[in-house]
């Protein structure tokens, strides 16, 4: 087992109007994996985004970076270079990207800010570099504008950019459900396939349980702030133990079978809400596999 | 036999570009049943948003029909005028869109905007109004005494039921539903198209379910067409494309690939994705 490059130990995000939105969090991120992070709406996973890229200050807990406390991370020059090392990929591909700037020049600039070893035609040569290891092809679209692009190219060029400075860390929320069905997966295989090439440590933030498997190692399911099963994905998929990760993977669309087949589910939605709500701890359920114990006497 | 509730033949739109026109729905026919969720699959730009607007008349320029017939119960809608066009939509077709949180006003409470809806079609008795509002609430599962509320203190979910209530409350024959759940996660999502699908059977309205989410509709739907650059290349069930099975004995080769970018949930092996699917 390699040293983890992002750890959090107990992170807590209470907001001013003490809504609660992450309680107690731990997450592992290691080098060349992902850690998928599943949950639904208002479930605090884009909070503990934030909090990794010191965009928030958690309430309490820490965040460790290869071992190092950054939780306090403070002074310009420390907070600049912790946040060219985690990089993040945001959801819109529509806004991410400056409409008044061409391809070249989204990916030029982190490149001329942190390589100043580079000289003009290095620049250029990195700048196709990075587009061609995001599989676009750099003759025809460099000179475009975002508006030019499909929504999966401009996700592509984001990906490009975050990998411009070369992070150790690249959080990616969302990275593809605003994407087509049909384009998520291919757009998924190349975050999966650079993780592994630059053993880049990616945090693979999503709704969609179904695509984790796509690209991350590991899954955490988070609900109203808690992590409620973490484990090996395909342990936590195949054989989910916590009621809200089986409600999470019968709420996946499952191409072919009618909803009265699979029966009610709004009717348990909620049943299953509150008991996940209850209290209970984390106990390994198989080997890395962990799950919250759930009082089934709170549904009733 | 009874003439099917919605028939389209032949419909073309095109935009009027600056370098001409642009055909985004090429010659589409199609029938929908009295009661029947049809679903339009497609990916962006395939245009079957453009196809729904037109069929709701809410195409605007540059989007002009220029050849083919929409009959509605019998109404020539194409031929509708302004004022016929205002009582005819929400009464006979209404229209549900993907931005729940776009779709209401943010200044107005909930009841504000449901008087308001009533009103353009001459209900305006006080009592009425506010009787049918809490049902139309208690309908999609929101307690009434919510009605004085802002769509701000509704969750994503909330907002696409209230829009849906909105959509119902003239008993229109046809909704069109324009990728109505895309922006919200999958539990809710499921929520939401169960309560339609249940609300569907009660009051027998027909749907033209419109998504990119080909896995979605062959859920929710009972027959289904693909659409691509402006056709409708294939129109049939979701269990004949699930079992690779189209009218000619094979899906369009389309069809497969959309279904084919499909992930699985469970499988010992994972599918290697597909290659973007851009327009052959």
């Amino acid at each position: 087992m390699t040293a983890p490059v992002l750890e959090t130990e107990k992170l807590s995000m209470v907001f001013a109007n003490g809504n609660k939105a992450l309680d107690g969090v731990d997450l592992t991120l290691q080098p060349g994996r992902a850690l998928a992070l599943v949950g639904e709406s208002g479930s605090g996973k884009s909070t503990c985004a934030k909090l990794l890229t010191h965009m928030l200050r958690p309430t309490s807990g820490r965040i460790l970076f290869q071992g190092r406390d950054v939780t306090g991370l403070s002074g310009r020059r420390e907070l600049l270079e912790y946040r060219r090392i985690v990089q993040m990929v945001f959801q819109d591909p529509f806004a991410a990207l400056n409409p008044a700037h061409t391809v070249a020049y989204h990916l030029a600039r982190p490149l001329a800010l942190h390589r100043p070893d580079l000289d003009r035609a290095g620049r250029d040569a990195e700048v196709r570099a990075l587009l061609t290891q995001v599989e676009l092809d750099a003759g025809s679209l460099l000179h475009r504008f975002p508006h030019e692009l499909s929504g999966g190219q401009r996700q592509r060029v984001s990906l490009a950019r975050a990998l411009a400075v070369n992070p150790a860390v690249i959080i990616a929320d969302e990275p593809t459900s605003m994407l087509d069905v049909s384009i998520r997966l291919s757009v998924l295989d190349t975050l999966q396939r650079l993780k592994a090439e630059r053993g880049i440590a990616l945090l693979y933030i999503t709704h969609d349980i179904a695509t984790a498997r796509y690209v991350a190692e590991e899954t955490a399911v988070l609900f109203r702030g808690r992590v409620v099963e973490s484990g090996p994905t395909a342990a936590v998929i195949d054989g989910p133990r916590h009621p809200y990760t089986r409600l999470l993977l019968s709420a996946v669309p499952d191409a072919g079978r009618p909803f009265d087949a699979g029966g009610s589910l709004i009717s348990r939605a909620d049943a299953v809400r509150r008991l996940s709500e209850g209290p209970g701890d984390l106990v390994y359920v198989g080997p890395g596999h962990k799950a919250r114990t759930v009082d089934e006497r709170v549904a009733a | 036999m009874i003439a099917p509730l919605l028939q389209v033949r032949g419909l073309t739109v095109d935009y009027a570009t600056p370098q001409g026109a642009t055909r985004a729905v090429d010659g589409v026919s199609f029938d929908l049943d009295a009661g029947e969720v049809m679903g339009l699959a497609g990916e962006s730009g395939s245009g079957k948003s453009t196809l729904a607007f037109a069929i709701a008349r809410l195409h605007r320029p540059p989007a002009h029909v220029t050849g083919g017939s929409v009959t509605l119960a019998g109404t020539d809608v194409l031929a509708l005028g302004p004022k016929d066009l205002r009582q005819w939509r929400w009464r006979e077709v209404s229209v549900v869109l993907q931005s729940a949180m776009n779709a209401l006003n943010p200044v107005l409470r909930v009841s504000d905007q449901f008087r308001d809806m009533f009103r353009a079609h001459g209900i305006t008795n006080k009592a009425e109004v506010a009787e049918r509002s809490a049902g139309l609430l208690g309908l999609v599962g929101i307690s009434p005494d919510r009605l004085r509320d802002y769509p701000h203190q509704f969750s994503g979910g909330m907002r696409q039921r209230l829009v849906i209530a909105l959509a119902l409350a003239l008993k229109p024959k046809l909704v069109i539903m324009d990728e109505p759940t895309t922006a919200l996660d999958v539990v809710v999502q499921r929520e939401v198209l169960e309560q339609v699908a249940d609300l569907r059977r009660r009051l027998g309205f027909s749907v033209l379910f419109i998504t990119h989410d080909l896995a979605l509709m062959s859920q929710f739907c009972d027959r289904v067409g693909v659409m691509l650059q402006g056709r409708l290349v294939e129109l049939t069930t979701p269990a004949a494309i699930a079992t690779g099975e189209g009218k000619g004995g094979a899906n369009h080769p389309y069809t497969r690939r959309l279904w084919d970018s499909i992930p699985p949930l469970h499988s010992s092996e994972p599918v290697r994705a597909q290659p973007d699917l851009v327009m052959p």
